[in-house]
């Protein structure tokens, strides 16, 4: 059943993947940007189970993968978004005090995405990957989490709804 | 309650790190279908991303005008200099060309005749206060010109060196009121005096009243005794019109002169007489002329139609209109 589910979240997820690759990617925002999916996926397992999360990470990581701008090799942004998921999953689940709190969900979402761009980073370096210099990347995360907390409450009802919809719970939000 | 996980979960979560592991390890060997899914997959975005990047350029180009709005100001300073700075560049890029022409043809002409020629540029007009017509050219008795020496351009005559300076010179030109030179006629070797009249026209005085003379008839410099002040064969100017008066004591033709005095640039002074007179060999070629379409329209106030064509037709007398109207071109 939860199985069902999940895959009828594929399509979503294709979605905003080639949102992200074909409109996102284009607009070259300041300060770096913003990873659509990425926010997307993280809000997403916040309102799911830690198993589901886990689950919503490993396919948001094949896409992330996939992507033309990921510099990793494939599975690099599949094992960060494991963990992320499982991880933003798990603090969320069980407690509706966080969960059914819009603020708690965009300061999660968006510690989520730094946390998962800093170990996408060491995961890149332990890798043998150039990271270039640590000013730069400091600008990099901190204008990934002012996008993020810019972006995450726009989508946020969005993506609840969606939820909701496609596991038939209610939404909290 | 606070999640706990259960065996299933941490199994779950074990297989999906396996398998995430086991495709970095796969990706960093080298293993093609993974190459292959990342080459599909960015095959099939191209034609999405195109229309994304179609769609979303507006906005991008707001955005980045918005970012970048000192950076955006400080550009176009920038490329409006550059802009000036290369609209110069083409003006100095086409006045070295119209020289380069000019060059070409007076080179051209002096390699016909065998002049022995120094080049030199059209530095200043002279003043027409003084009711002369002379220009000067940049180069003088460094370049080996001395005074009487012929001045000629692409098209012929241009004057002759009436002051020559260490690098540079003082040019009489034909159109001067004071210049006179010995001519003759191309072909039938007829001979007189053309004087200039200090516009682009001279005055041709023959000194045999029983010759004729054509409009059409071409003028070349006699040449003077070891070539100075004027080198034989050098081209004038054209015969436009023939003054016939009856009782006139010598018959006068009016010349055009092939130089155009008024667009000098480059010029040449002849430094060395030719071996052998050129005769009739420097008079140019005589223009063909261009067909030009004629279009002829016929109006009638009954059909009020017209037709074209590309050659002059008369109007068909079968069909007389009293408004009838022809213009050609």
């Amino acid at each position: 059943m939860a199985l069902r589910r999940y895959l009828l979240s594929i399509p979503i997820f294709a979605f905003i993947f080639i949102v992200q690759e074909s409109v996102v990617t284009q607009l070259r925002v300041p300060f770096g940007g913003f990873s659509l999916l990425l926010i997307f996926t993280l809000i997403w397992a916040a309102m799911s189970t830690p198993e589901i999360g886990a689950l919503t990470g490993f396919g948001a990581g094949i896409l992330m993968d996939l992507s033309q701008s990921s510099p990793g090799p494939m599975g690099h942004w599949t094992l960060v978004l494991i963990l992320a998921g499982y991880t933003v999953a798990f603090l969320g689940y069980g407690d509706d005090n966080i969960r059914a709190n819009p603020i708690n969900i965009v300061f999660i979402t968006t510690i989520g995405v730094v946390a998962s761009q800093f170990v996408f980073l060491l995961l890149g370096l332990l890798l043998g990957q150039e990271i270039g210099s640590t000013s730069h990347i400091l600008f990099l995360l901190a204008g990934s989490a002012f996008w993020t907390a810019i972006i995450s409450p726009l989508l946020l009802k969005v993506i609840s709804f969606t939820h909701s919809n496609v596991f038939g719970t209610r939404s909290l939000l | 309650m606070r999640y706990g996980g259960d065996n299933r979960g941490r199994l779950l979560i074990i297989v999906l790190i396996v398998t995430s592991l086991f495709l970095i390890t796969l990706d960093l060997r080298g293993v093609g279908v993974i190459d292959g899914v990342r080459t599909g997959t960015q095959t099939a975005l191209t034609p999405v991303q195109k229309l994304g990047s179609w769609a979303v350029k507006p906005f991008r180009n707001f955005i980045s005008d918005v970012t970048h709005l000192g950076r955006t100001q400080n550009q176009i300073n920038k490329l409006k200099a550059e802009n000036e700075k290369l609209r110069s560049r083409l003006q100095n890029r086409k006045i070295a060309d119209a020289q380069l022409t000019q060059l070409k043809s007076v080179l051209d002409l002096a390699g016909t005749a065998e002049y022995k020629v120094v080049s030199a540029r059209v530095i200043s007009q002279g003043s027409s206060t003084s009711f002369t017509q002379t220009v000067s050219i940049d180069a003088g008795t460094s370049s080996g010109i001395t005074q009487n020496m012929t001045v000629i351009s692409g098209f012929g005559l241009v004057g002759v060196v009436k002051a020559a300076y260490a690098n540079s010179a003082l040019v009489q030109l034909a159109s001067d009121p004071a210049f006179r030179i010995g001519v003759r006629i191309a072909g039938t070797q007829q001979i007189g005096i053309l004087s200039g009249q200090g516009t682009r026209k001279g005055v041709l005085q023959l000194l045999d009243n029983t010759t004729q003379v054509k409009v059409g008839d071409v003028l070349l410099a006699r040449g003077s005794q070891n070539g100075r002040p004027f080198v034989p064969g050098a081209p004038i100017g054209e015969v436009t019109s023939v003054d016939n008066s009856p009782g006139a004591v010598s018959q006068t033709a009016e010349v055009k002169f092939f130089a155009n005095f008024s667009t000098l640039g480059v010029v040449a002074v002849v430094v060395s007489n030719p071996k052998s007179d050129p005769r009739d060999a420097l008079v140019p070629p005589k223009p063909r002329p261009t067909p030009l379409p004629t279009v002829t329209v016929y109006a009638s106030p009954d059909t009020a139609t017209a037709s074209q064509s590309p050659s002059p037709t008369k109007p068909s007398p079968t069909k007389p209109s009293p408004s009838k109207s022809s213009a050609t071109r």
